[in-house]
């Protein structure tokens, strides 16, 4: 387990035990999110779950300053997951993180359980807001780094969002009010995935020109490939520099990344998985890990 | 009785006061801070207020990240907007999080008459008494309210505080204490209880001297806190009389006459007589006369206490 915080960019040469070791970490990931649909059989948002696991990982695995044996450490970075649907793959970065053990993913979405359907920081350590209702995390967020910016910390808030939760004008009211209070402890990362539950977004739920868009609302923008752990670091890091405004990364990335049938889905993919179609992903899951262990 | 003081005024010297005392104490706005009179709090406290804009929905989430991070936000704005405009957000980021945020809702009720229905805030205390960690707080006078904003930057939990814009007289003598959950006995009487909040209070007092000239007994209760409101504060006043009269300006659904006739249908299984505003979006006027005209009228109220002194009343 890597437990530090550099806060710098991947690089391809230097790092190349770190990055691969985090690509098999995102194939353990992939693993555990169906597994915890699976054994609970429980319909999970495994697209947008999918496309997170990169973006999740390189924020718990390098960039996140907490302290899993003090989960409420008052100089931690503080994260919100705005995409609150994204619960199961915050939980695996988590228990990476060495949050809690593995045997809690047993009482998912149980009664008693530390691990309920979307993000409760009432019972989950390293869990600092509750979200789940779309639209609200982010803003939160924003208030977070408000108390930052006051307090002169030398913590920073962390929020990652999607791409359809852009369709919330919370949201816009939120970046507005973020650049008007110049913001700049606040990184966001944007799940862009150009699809929100019900399907693809262009020409019906359309948020695109997102980078425009963030741009007009006076936010310094990057962007990256949100499967890629040196292009999502290179772009936190370009985010990290930027002063007086907030800053966000658009993360360029596929639902349902890294597991074809639920990426082919022709619907939305929260669905039940069958025995078949579970086998049927670990078994792609285990080549892809044979694949990046022969290197 | 003291100089007459506007409760809002009260609320704004007291957030001056909590400001000094909790240097964590922070201002969030939407656009009226004149109105919300939170102005004194700006002059005093630079770098600790902030106004969000016309952005009332972003009121809840920003505090509940201010809080969340340690701060002791108070937002404001007027309380139809404070409440309904971001209900989602008051459920899940401040409710749900347990976010120490105190939500200040200005002119509640019908205090901006002549603004209309839809400046009229008739429902926040149906709706939040439904929603779980919130305490819901509605001064009588300056000075309860004073009280209350010390109590609100005490305590760590959300707390909704009801501001009328009603100037009233000094209700309360210098040694009455707020206390949260606490009933507060005004004027004794064994015939009937009336348990009211707010400025209302100062009609509820009135009821009982003009029924005192004619020998009816008028219990006065002040019922500061809508929630928590534990079932004693109101049995062992409702015990003394043979029914009770609720006094609010809210809808007759869901607020304090809903929240004594469940305790009295619970503990006492006496007649209880809920008073408020019916359940329709009233019009444009004083506040005072759309109160009269909508069923707050004293002479109409004496003469529905002197049928409940008689227990003329069927239950159905």
């Amino acid at each position: 387990m890597i437990d530090i915080a550099t806060k710098t960019p991947l690089d391809p040469q230097r790092d190349a035990a770190l990055i691969r070791q985090l690509e098999l970490d995102a194939v353990t990931a992939r693993k555990k999110i169906v597994e915890m649909g699976y054994r609970n059989r429980i319909r999970l948002h495994y697209g947008a779950l999918m496309s997170m696991v990169e973006i999740i990982l390189t924020l718990y695995r390098c960039w996140l300053n907490v302290r899993p044996a003090d989960p409420r450490w008052n100089a931690r970075d503080r994260f919100v997951l705005s995409k609150g649907h994204g619960a199961p793959a915050l939980y695996v970065a988590l228990w990476m993180r060495e949050f809690f053990e593995e045997k809690h993913f047993d009482g998912f979405r149980r009664l008693h359980s530390i691990l309920h359907g979307h993000p409760d920081r009432h019972k989950t350590p390293g869990v600092d807001c509750c979200s789940g209702s779309l639209g609200q995390g982010f803003p939160v967020a924003c208030g977070m780094a408000l108390g930052a910016q006051m307090d002169v910390a030398a913590w920073r808030v962390y929020a990652l969002m999607s791409d359809g939760e852009c369709n919330e004008g919370s949201i816009w009211e939120a970046a507005q009010i973020a650049s008007n209070l110049k913001l700049d402890k606040l990184k966001v990362l944007l799940d862009r995935n150009r699809k929100s539950s019900y399907g693809w977004m262009k020409g019906r739920n359309d948020v695109e020109p997102l980078g425009a868009k963030w741009r007009a609302f006076n936010w310094e923008v990057f962007e990256c490939d949100g499967h890629d752990f040196v292009s999502i670091t290179r772009a936190l890091s370009d985010a990290e520099a930027v002063t007086g405004k907030p800053a966000i990364v658009l993360c360029h990335t596929t639902k349902g990344k890294g597991i074809p049938y639920i990426e082919n889905y022709p619907t939305k993919p929260n669905i039940l998985l069958t025995d078949d179609k579970y086998a049927e992903c670990l078994a792609h899951l285990d080549a892809v890990e044979q694949e990046l262990r022969n290197g | 009785m003291d100089k007459p003081k506007d409760i809002t005024t009260a609320y704004s010297d007291a957030l001056v006061e909590i400001g000094r005392a909790f240097p964590n104490v922070v201002v969030l706005d939407a656009d009226i801070p004149d109105s919300c009179l939170t102005e004194p709090f700006y002059q005093a406290f630079p770098g600790r207020a902030f106004d969000l804009g016309v952005a009332e929905q972003s009121l809840p989430t920003f505090a509940a990240g201010l809080a969340l991070v340690g701060k002791i936000p108070f937002y404001n704005t007027f309380a139809v907007f404070a409440v309904h405009r971001g209900l989602d957000m008051l459920r899940q980021s401040v409710a749900y999080n347990r976010a120490n945020v105190k939500i200040v809702g200005h002119a509640a009720g019908q205090s901006l008459g002549y603004a209309g229905p839809s400046h009229h805030t008739l429902e926040d205390i149906s709706v939040l008494r439904a929603l779980p960690t919130i305490t819901i707080l509605s001064p009588s006078d300056a000075s309860e309210a004073r009280q209350m904003v010390w109590w609100m930057a005490e305590y760590d939990g959300p707390v909704y505080l009801r501001l009328s814009r009603a100037v009233v007289p000094a209700i309360h003598s210098p040694d009455y204490r707020f206390q949260v959950g606490k009933t507060e006995l005004l004027r004794d009487g064994n015939d009937i209880s009336v348990f009211v909040t707010g400025d209302l209070v100062m009609l509820a007092l009135a009821l009982h001297d003009k029924l005192a000239a004619e020998g009816i007994g008028v219990q006065v209760v002040n019922v500061p806190t809508l929630k928590p409101l534990p079932p004693e504060e109101i049995v062992r006043h409702g015990r003394k009389t043979r029914a009770a009269l609720t006094l609010e300006d809210h809808n007759v659904f869901g607020g304090l006459g809903s929240a004594i006739a469940e305790i009295f249908a619970e503990h006492l299984q006496k007649p209880v007589k809920r008073i408020g505003i019916p359940d329709t979006f009233t019009e444009s006027d004083d506040c005072e006369v759309l109160r009269a005209a909508y069923g707050l009228g004293l002479e109409e109220r004496v003469s529905t206490l002197r049928k409940l002194s008689k227990c003329q009343f069927t239950m159905r």
